[in-house]
């Protein structure tokens, strides 16, 4: 008697659950679900890009679901057939990987009225980039009297304790490393002159952040006054009032292609396509380049003004002389053994 | 005659048959979110490649036999170590105090102890980013004071992040605490007073060992808060210390290196069940001793 009790309890809630689940996974009509980046992507995405694309498309539903790189590589694969995302957005560390692990739907290019305006580098079949992330030198003005103009700037015995970086965990760490490796005769292939750099940095280390959100925090508290950083969070860090500013050393700054890209499988493939056509648009770029935004714009038709044209380059000539570009498949390749070597190595 | 004596022998079994069937609810819930992906976690781990599909016990023998993994593993089990003590030293007497003082105090006490719990997590390490940075409340205090002439670094150092952990974890030490040495009769510190102990003599032969269910309970709580409590361990302790929980990330979802985060899962969460068994085989003992008199 008891035991029907309890078996019959068991039924009712697995019924209940299968019940559940079809409801979950049937493809309905659902809106288009966008994955930014939380913070200040979202922010922009929200008052420029999801406006410009209801305004193009009779009002579409649309859908932002911030959430970091992974996560959107995570989810989409728990559920490949019937993704949960339609628009993805990655750094070219996960883009590759998302690509290599077969989620990504190639852009139909031809299609497109704004593909073929991008700037080569931004031209990518899987995805185009609607967006670049600058990483130059940061510094606290009111401490350094002269500004940097160089990577090597950092190992200035004045810098003695003074210095952040950030961990190869983030694009900013890795990226960086590649390019004092560069500044020695290394590449992306081979980042040893780069660790060997490190090792010789570590007097002037004041503190390894474990993301490049963390050195916003240690300049706020003047625990470092020089770093390598984002121009974007710079920008932000300087509108709440902290004294910090930018510059690109003379190496070239380092490009980050952020790459926008439809999910395969995606129940909205129209509507994602036109989503992408929209942060391809020189309305929205020209919207996103202004304050309180700035955001790098790839298309060439956009005319570069304000800090951006100040700080970075004026035209698009002038971005591709100063901006440099990293193989991030090479990059990819050695990447854990690079991580693992920082782990060991990096104490300070 | 034989069918009542039957009857009253499955009554018990009925009663507990009966709230077997009202844990179902919750032990179905378990099963699914809890018991299934941890299943699926061990399978994951048991691959030795990143795409999981070559099966074997790579990825323990990795971690196993690299030094660096388990100098992670053994930093991490030693910080929990560190701030359990921490807590359990700064703890005690807040807890102590707590039973010997006046309604009006205790309401006191409660409230700072439990205050810290209101705010998250986060917020409270950014708090302490404030006070042990180079500008911070602690360095410009010495500096004014003329203690110190360059600001000391507290921030990203293994002190710092023990103070820290030690504040964020301490209302899970203080409140098992409070309610274990409330259950102690004030008559017993009386009569070993009586009967000529002095007080360090009481403490340690009356009190203490009444209070180790408490202790034990505290220790088991903070020690697992600490050990795992990534978002600390990341902001005061920084980039180059690191601790498994940031190990187990960078594997994860810097290197989507899902088979080998699972099996530093799998062998993280064995050793701190070791440690919890620790704690309650110390416990059970404890309670021993506490029912003996």
């Amino acid at each position: 008697m008891m035991l029907d009790r309890r078996r019959l309890l068991t039924s009712a809630l697995t019924l209940g659950a299968m019940h559940a689940f079809p409801g979950l996974s049937l493809a309905q009509a659902r809106p288009l679900v966008f994955a930014t980046f939380t913070g200040s992507w979202e922010e922009a995405h929200k008052a420029v890009l999801v406006p410009a694309f209801r305004k193009a498309n009779a009002d579409a539903a649309i859908v932002l679901d911030p959430m970091l790189s992974v996560d959107q590589i995570a989810k989409v694969n728990a559920a490949k057939a019937n993704p949960p995302i339609d628009v993805m957005l990655h750094d070219p560390g996960p883009a590759l990987v998302a690509i290599g692990q077969d989620l990504v739907e190639p852009f139909p290019a031809d299609k497109s009225a704004y593909f073929k305006d991008l700037i080569p580098e931004a031209q990518d079949a899987m995805g185009p980039a609607p967006f670049f992330q600058v990483v130059g030198l940061t510094f606290n003005p009111e401490t350094v009297k002269t500004p940097p103009t160089s990577w090597a700037d950092l190992w200035k015995p004045e810098f003695k304790g003074k210095v952040g970086i950030t961990n190869l965990n983030s694009t900013l760490g890795t990226g960086w490393l590649v390019e004092i490796a560069r500044m020695r005769g290394g590449s992306e292939a081979n980042v040893d002159e780069g660790f060997k750099a490190l090792e010789e940095l570590k007097p002037n280390l004041a503190a390894v952040a474990a993301n490049p959100g963390a050195l916003a925090t240690l300049f706020q508290q003047g625990q470092i006054d020089i770093s390598p950083g984002n121009f974007n969070a710079i920008q932000i860090l300087k509108a709440r009032g902290v004294p910090v500013e930018f510059v690109a050393p003379k190496e070239g700054a380092i490009a980050f292609k952020t790459t926008i890209h439809i999910v395969k499988n995606s129940p909205n493939k129209e509507l994602a396509f036109k989503l992408i056509e929209a942060a391809l648009s020189p309305e929205v770029q020209t919207a996103l380049m202004n304050p309180p935004y700035l955001i790098v714009p790839t298309n060439t038709k956009v005319a570069m003004t304000g800090e951006i044209a100040k700080v970075l380059a004026k035209d698009t000539a002038e971005l591709k002389k100063k901006f440099v570009f990293q193989d991030w498949k090479k990059i990819n390749e050695q990447r854990a053994s690079w991580i693992e070597k920082f782990n060991r190595d990096i104490k300070i | 005659m034989k069918s009542a004596t039957t009857a009253s022998a499955t009554a018990p079994g009925d009663v507990t048959s009966f709230s077997l069937g009202l844990a179902l609810p919750l032990g179905v819930v378990f099963a699914i979110f809890f018991v299934l992906p941890l299943a699926q976690l061990f399978y994951l781990s048991l691959h030795n490649d990143t795409a999981a599909t070559v099966w074997g016990l790579g990825q323990y023998i990795k971690f196993l036999s690299d030094p660096f993994s388990l100098a992670v593993l053994g930093s991490t089990l030693l910080l929990g170590a560190e701030v359990t003590l921490a807590c359990l030293v700064l703890g005690y007497p807040i807890a102590w105090l707590y039973q010997r003082s006046g309604s009006r105090v205790q309401t006191l006490i409660i409230m700072i102890v439990l205050l810290p719990l209101l705010t998250s997590v986060v917020v409270r390490t950014f708090a302490w980013i404030v006070i042990l940075g180079r500008q911070g409340i602690i360095n410009s205090v010495l500096q004014s004071l003329g203690l110190i002439g360059t600001p000391l670094r507290m921030i990203y150092t293994q002190g710092g992040l023990i103070a820290a952990l030690a504040q964020v974890q301490m209302p899970l030490m203080v409140l098992p605490l409070i309610t274990a040495i409330g259950r102690i009769d004030p008559n017993l510190a009386d009569a070993s007073a009586s009967l000529g102990a002095g007080s360090w003599r009481t403490f340690v032969k009356v009190m203490l060992p009444l209070s180790m269910p408490g202790i034990i309970a505290g220790c088991t709580l903070t020690y697992a808060a600490a050990i795992t409590a990534f978002i600390t361990q990341s902001l005061i302790g920084g980039g180059q210390m690191l601790f498994m929980p940031m190990y187990l990330y960078q594997q994860a979802s810097t290197l989507q290196n899902w088979p080998f985060a699972a099996a530093i899962s799998i062998i993280f969460l064995f050793a701190v069940l070791a440690i919890v068994a620790l704690f309650s085989m110390l416990g059970r003992r404890a309670r021993g001793y506490g029912d003996a008199r």
